[in-house]
C-alpha cells in the first residue's frame, strides 16, 4: 500500500517552476529519501505533501486521502519535522513536550510517560530544564525531532532533521527512527547528509530543478549509475613514468596523480586492477596500498546533478 | 479538546510569564498608586460628565482602558513570535487550521483583556468606591470594553506582526504605536484644558473611546455621547478586525 501517491505534481510561483510534473510513491512502513541539491524543490514538495501549500497541478495522496481536498484530515495522521527551527523560547525542554503534546490532545498520563521516554532515548536529561531559547543548535534540533514523537502517526516527514546533530547523537535518531519503521510508520526523509540516506532508507528519490531524476533503492540506485569504481595506488617511492605505462590500458582513466598517490576511474575495475598489478610487478614499482573502492551514492549524486545541470539538459 | 482551545492553553502558558505579570500588574499599580496621588497637588479633581472625579479615582479608571490596550499587544507577540520561531508553520502543519489559529488568538486576547481589566477595576477600586455608581449598566460597558477594546487592539497588535520580521522593527513600531495611543488619549488627563489640538487628537484615538465607556460605566455618567463613542468603537473594532483576520489567513507559508 502506498503511503504517498502523487502525480505530475507541478508549483510554480510566478515565473519560477518549484516542481515541473513529480510523480512519487512512497510505500507504508518504508523510509523514503528524498535528495537533492539546494533549491532542487525538496522543501516545496514536502510544503504540497504536508498540505501546507497546494500544488498548482496534480494529483497528491497522502494516506489515501486527496491532499487538496481533505488537509486536515492528512494532518491529523502526520508528523511533520520542517526544516527551518521551531520552538517556543520560553518553555523549557520538558515544557515543550508536555505541551506539545497537549497540542495534539494526548491524554495527560500518556504526555508525561511519553516524555520522560523521549527524554531518554534524546539525551535530554541534562537540559530538560532549560528553555529553548538557551539550547545550542543541535539541542533544539534534538528536541524538535523529540518533540514530534509525543503524538501518534502513519507516516512522519523529517526535512534534514539531523543539521546541527554531533555524530553520536545522529547515529541514535537513526537507529531510533529505523526502530519505529519496524513498528509501521512510514519515513519520508531528506538529508544532505548521503551516507544516512544510505544507511536509513528503503528507497532514494533524486531530484533537481523540480524534476525527478532517479528513484530506486540505494543499492539498485548504485548498480545502475555507479558502475565505475576508484581505484587508488599508493606507491612507496615516487615513479613519474607510472601514469604513462598506466595510461596503455584500456578504460582507465587518471584523476589524480602526485607521483606517489594515483587515483583512476574504471568501469572494468577487475581487469584494470589485474593489468596494473601486472605492470607494476614487470616494472618492479613497490607499492604500500592498492584498492578499488566501489561507487559511493554521493557519487552517484553528484554525477546525476551535474548531468541534469548540463546545458543540454 | 476542541483544537481551538488547545491552541488557547497553549498561548496562555507561553504568554504568561513573571516578565508579562510585572508589565501587567506593576506598571499600572504605580501609576495609580503614585501618579495618581503625586498628581493630585497639580490636578485637584477632574470634570467628566455631569459629576467631578479626583485625580486618583479619574486616573484609576483610564488604567483600566490603558491595561486592556496593553494587554493585547500579546496577540501581536504570539502571531510575531511564532513566525519567527517556526511555531506558525509548525501549527499549521498540525491537527489544526488557520481559523482555529486565529480564533485562538482572538480568544486569547478576550481572556488577557477581560483578566487585565478585571485586575485593575480590583486595584484602583479602593481609589475610585467612593464615586462609583453601580447600576445595571456598570458590568455589561465593563466587559463590552473590554471585549472590544481587546479586539481592536489586538487587531492592531496582529496587523503589525505579519507585517515585520525583525525583532528591531516590530519592538519599535508597536512601541511606538502604543505609546502614542497611551499618551495622546483621555486615559491619564482630561481632554478639558488641553490645548485645542491636542484635545482634537485625543478623540482621534480609540483608547479614548474606550475609557470615556469605562468611565461612564463606573461612575454611571451614560451620556449619548458615550453612546456614539460606543458606536465608533465597535466600527473601529470590526474593520481592523476584518483586516487582520485577512492579513492572517493569507500569511505566507
Amino acid at each position: 500500500m502506498s503511503a504517498i501517491t502523487a502525480r505530475s505534481l507541478h508549483k510554480s510561483y510566478g515565473t519560477i517552476t518549484a516542481m515541473d510534473g513529480i510523480d512519487l510513491d512512497v510505500r507504508s512502513g518504508h523510509i523514503f529519501g528524498f535528495l537533492g541539491p539546494n533549491g532542487a524543490g525538496k522543501s516545496t514538495t514536502i510544503k504540497i505533501l504536508t498540505t501546507l501549500i497546494p500544488p498548482t497541478s496534480g494529483t497528491v495522496e497522502v494516506l489515501g486521502i486527496n491532499a487538496v481536498k481533505h488537509p486536515l484530515e492528512i494532518r491529523k495522521r502526520i508528523g511533520v519535522v520542517l526544516q527551518q527551527p521551531s520552538y517556543e523560547p520560553n518553555l523549557s525542554v520538558e515544557k515543550s513536550l508536555e505541551k506539545y503534546g497537549m497540542m495534539w490532545d494526548i491524554d495527560r498520563k500518556i504526555r508525561k510517560e511519553r516524555s520522560e521516554e523521549l527524554i531518554d532515548v534524546f539525551d535530554l536529561n541534562e537540559i530538560r530544564k532549560r528553555k529553548n531559547e538557551d539550547l545550542s543548535i543541535g539541542q533544539r534540533r534534538r528536541v524538535q525531532v523529540a518533540r514530534e514523537f509525543m503524538h501518534e502517526m502513519d507516516l512522519l516527514f523529517l526535512d534534514e532533521p539531523t543539521v546541527g546533530l554531533d555524530p553520536t547523537a545522529r547515529r541514535k535518531l537513526l537507529d531510533y527512527l529505523k526502530s519505529k519503521v519496524k513498528t509501521g510508520l512510514t519515513i519520508f526523509y531528506t538529508t544532505h547528509v548521503l551516507t544516512e540516506a544510505e544507511y536509513l532508507c528503503d528507497e532514494i528519490a533524486v531530484i533537481n530543478k523540480g524534476k525527478i531524476l532517479a528513484v530506486d533503492s540505494p543499492n539498485n540506485l548504485k548498480n545502475t549509475f555507479g558502475q565505475e569504481k576508484t581505484i587508488t595506488i599508493h606507491l612507496l617511492e615516487r615513479h613519474d613514468g607510472l601514469s604513462g605505462l598506466l595510461s596503455g590500458i584500456s578504460d582507465c582513466i587518471i584523476d589524480f596523480n602526485t607521483g606517489t598517490n594515483i587515483t583512476i576511474q574504471s568501469s572494468k575495475s577487475e581487469a584494470v586492477l589485474s593489468q596494473i598489478l601486472q605492470i607494476l610487478i614487470e616494472n618492479n614499482i613497490s607499492v604500500e596500498d592498492l584498492s578499488a573502492m566501489p561507487t559511493t551514492l554521493e557519487d552517484i549524486f553528484l554525477k546525476m546533478v551535474k548531468d541534469s545541470n548540463a546545458p543540454n539538459n | 479538546m476542541h483544537p481551538t482551545i488547545r491552541l488557547i492553553v497553549r498561548n496562555l502558558t507561553i504568554s504568561i510569564n513573571p516578565g508579562f505579570l510585572v508589565w501587567q500588574v506593576i506598571f499600572p499599580v504605580i501609576y495609580i498608586f503614585v501618579a495618581g496621588f503625586a498628581y493630585t497637588a497639580l490636578i485637584k479633581s477632574v470634570p467628566f460628565g455631569n459629576i467631578t472625579l479626583d485625580y486618583p479615582a479619574f486616573i484609576a479608571s483610564g488604567m483600566i482602558g490603558f491595561n486592556i490596550m496593553n494587554s493585547t499587544l500579546v496577540s501581536g507577540i504570539i502571531i510575531w513570535n511564532d513566525r519567527r520561531h517556526g511555531m506558525f508553520e509548525q501549527i499549521l502543519v498540525g491537527p489544526f487550521t488557520r481559523t482555529n489559529y486565529i480564533l485562538s488568538n482572538v480568544y486569547t486576547i478576550g481572556i488577557v483583556g477581560i483578566i487585565s481589566a478585571a485586575l485593575i477595576t480590583a486595584i484602583g477600586f479602593p481609589l475610585f468606591f467612593t464615586s462609583v455608581q453601580f447600576n445595571a449598566l456598570t458590568i455589561p460597558f465593563l466587559i463590552f470594553a473590554s471585549i472590544t477594546g481587546s479586539i481592536l487592539f489586538g487587531s492592531i497588535a496582529s496587523i503589525i506582526s505579519t507585517r515585520l520580521r525583525s525583532s528591531e522593527g516590530f519592538n519599535v513600531i508597536i512601541n511606538t504605536v502604543f505609546l502614542f495611543f497611551a499618551f495622546v488619549s483621555t486615559a491619564f488627563y482630561p481632554a478639558s484644558g488641553a490645548p485645542q489640538p491636542l484635545a482634537t487628537a485625543f478623540y482621534l484615538n480609540p483608547l479614548t473611546y474606550l475609557v470615556d465607556i469605562i468611565r461612564a460605566g463606573i461612575f454611571g455618567t451614560f451620556t449619548e455621547f458615550v453612546m456614539i463613542e460606543m458606536i465608533v468603537l465597535v466600527s473601529i473594532a470590526v474593520a481592523l478586525f476584518i483586516v487582520a483576520i485577512r492579513l492572517l489567513t493569507k500569511l505566507d507559508l
